[in-house]
């Protein structure tokens, strides 16, 4: 079997790695806008210039989000560094959403 | 618990039924249900029937959404200063007595607005779509004899007691328009002078400009003609560049390809037009002035007619 290595854990402070995101939305509906205010507000706080957004409009594209295995929206993907992560939901879960995206909030 | 009762609470609307089945088909205590629960997620995609369920309280809110983003379109559209010359020139009261009726459209290139021999459904005051007026020479073969832009009314016949159209109206520059059903401008026309006069001022252009063409058809080079027709053009569309090809200037004006060609391809060596392919850009206005042929200048400017 493969050998296991512990892989060095991401140092919050340094952004070297650039976080991708996916946001999949339903065009204008209340949770989804809410939910890109909240990641903008996030990333803009956190990530400043580390990371790659991109929103998804499923009314538009259903077949992708199908190609994606999205099941409902809004929902969140976090594709880039490893191991991916979702969240589901308006985002309005701050800490949630910076648990699965391996950040950790000032000060804590 | 499994079943119905692990659902959050749907009201009956229709598609409901295809948005309980959809939920049935997510997997059992994962964050998508707590989401549900939460009242967080707008739609659910449906894998069966490949499209996108919405929750009725999300397709409540893109409904309104859409309504409220066309009302403010149509309130900007109505703001003052108003865009069309015509109705901008009809006192505040009376214009607001109009606005229930008029209608906001948008006016692709192509459209046609009436066809000649035909009863006019609808008068349209153009905002910054430009439409061409086309007469019928012999079958299969139409002639530009009048261009209404911002500065007139498309329908003017209809307030001189003629429903049906003399020309066909095919609209040249996409853009939008206000327009009114014939049936109600009839009303509306008899009831207010202000409009009357505005209609026939813009009737009384339209004769002149009809005059003037033919006149020009049967006087002056097609260079010069040329020249006049893209003046004419960007002044109604208030922009130097006209998104036509030559041939459709071939059409309309009735001449060859080949001629339309060797007229832009001397107005270009002479720095007045330049063009790509399906655009015209007129660099030298005061230059293509002096080229032109007077006719321009006697009945070719909108404002010129007022």
């Amino acid at each position: 079997m493969s050998r296991r290595t512990v892989k060095p854990k991401p140092q919050a402070a340094e952004f070297t790695t650039v976080v991708v995101l996916r946001l999949y939305v339903a065009g204008g509906a209340p949770n989804s806008m809410q939910a890109i205010a909240n990641l903008e507000a996030i990333c803009a706080e956190y990530l400043k210039d580390g990371h790659k957004l991109e929103v998804v409009d499923v009314l538009e594209n259903p077949r992708r989000a199908m190609a994606e295995g999205v099941l409902v929206t809004p929902s969140l993907s976090k594709l880039s560094p490893q191991p991916v992560a979702q969240v589901i939901g308006n985002l309005s879960d701050k800490r949630q959403v910076m648990l699965a995206l391996g950040l950790k909030p000032h000060g804590g | 618990m499994a079943g119905d009762d692990a659902l959050p609470e749907i009201r009956p609307l229709s598609g409901s039924v295809r948005l309980r089945r959809a939920l049935q088909e997510l997997p059992r205590d994962g964050a998508e249900q707590r989401a549900i629960e939460a009242g967080e997620i707008d739609a659910v995609i449906d894998y069966r029937g490949a499209n996108v369920i919405m929750f009725p309280m999300a397709r409540r809110a893109l409904r309104a959404a859409a309504s409220r983003a066309s009302a403010a379109r149509r309130k900007a559209a109505l703001e003052t200063p108003l865009a069309n010359a015509v109705l901008a020139a009809l006192p505040r009261d009376e214009y607001l007595h109009l606005l229930p009726a008029l209608e906001f459209v948008t006016l692709e290139f192509g459209t046609v607005l009436h066809e000649a021999g035909a009863p006019i459904p609808y008068v349209y005051f153009p905002l910054d779509c430009v439409v061409c007026l086309l007469t019928t020479t012999d079958p299969e073969r139409m002639v530009e004899t009048g261009m209404v832009g911002y500065e007139g009314i498309v329908g003017v016949s209809l307030g001189l007691g003629v429903d049906v159209a003399s020309v066909r109206a095919v609209v040249q520059t996409a853009g939008s328009a206000m327009r009114m059903s014939a049936a109600r401008f009839g009303r509306d026309f008899r009831r207010s002078p202000c409009l009357q006069h505005e209609l026939y001022r813009c009737a009384s252009a339209k004769l002149a400009q009809a005059r003037q063409t033919a006149a020009c058809i049967a006087s002056h080079h097609f260079e010069q003609r040329l020249a006049c027709w893209l003046l004419m053009a960007s002044d109604r569309s208030r922009s130097e560049d006209l998104f036509l090809t030559h041939e459709y200037l071939a059409t309309i004006l009735n001449v060859r390809r080949v001629s339309v060609t060797m007229a832009c391809t001397s107005l270009r060596s002479r720095e007045l037009i330049t063009y790509v392919r399906g655009t015209i850009r007129i660099l030298d206005r005061a230059g293509l002035e002096a080229v032109s042929c007077a006719c321009y200048r006697s009945v070719g400017f909108p404002r010129a007619v007022a």
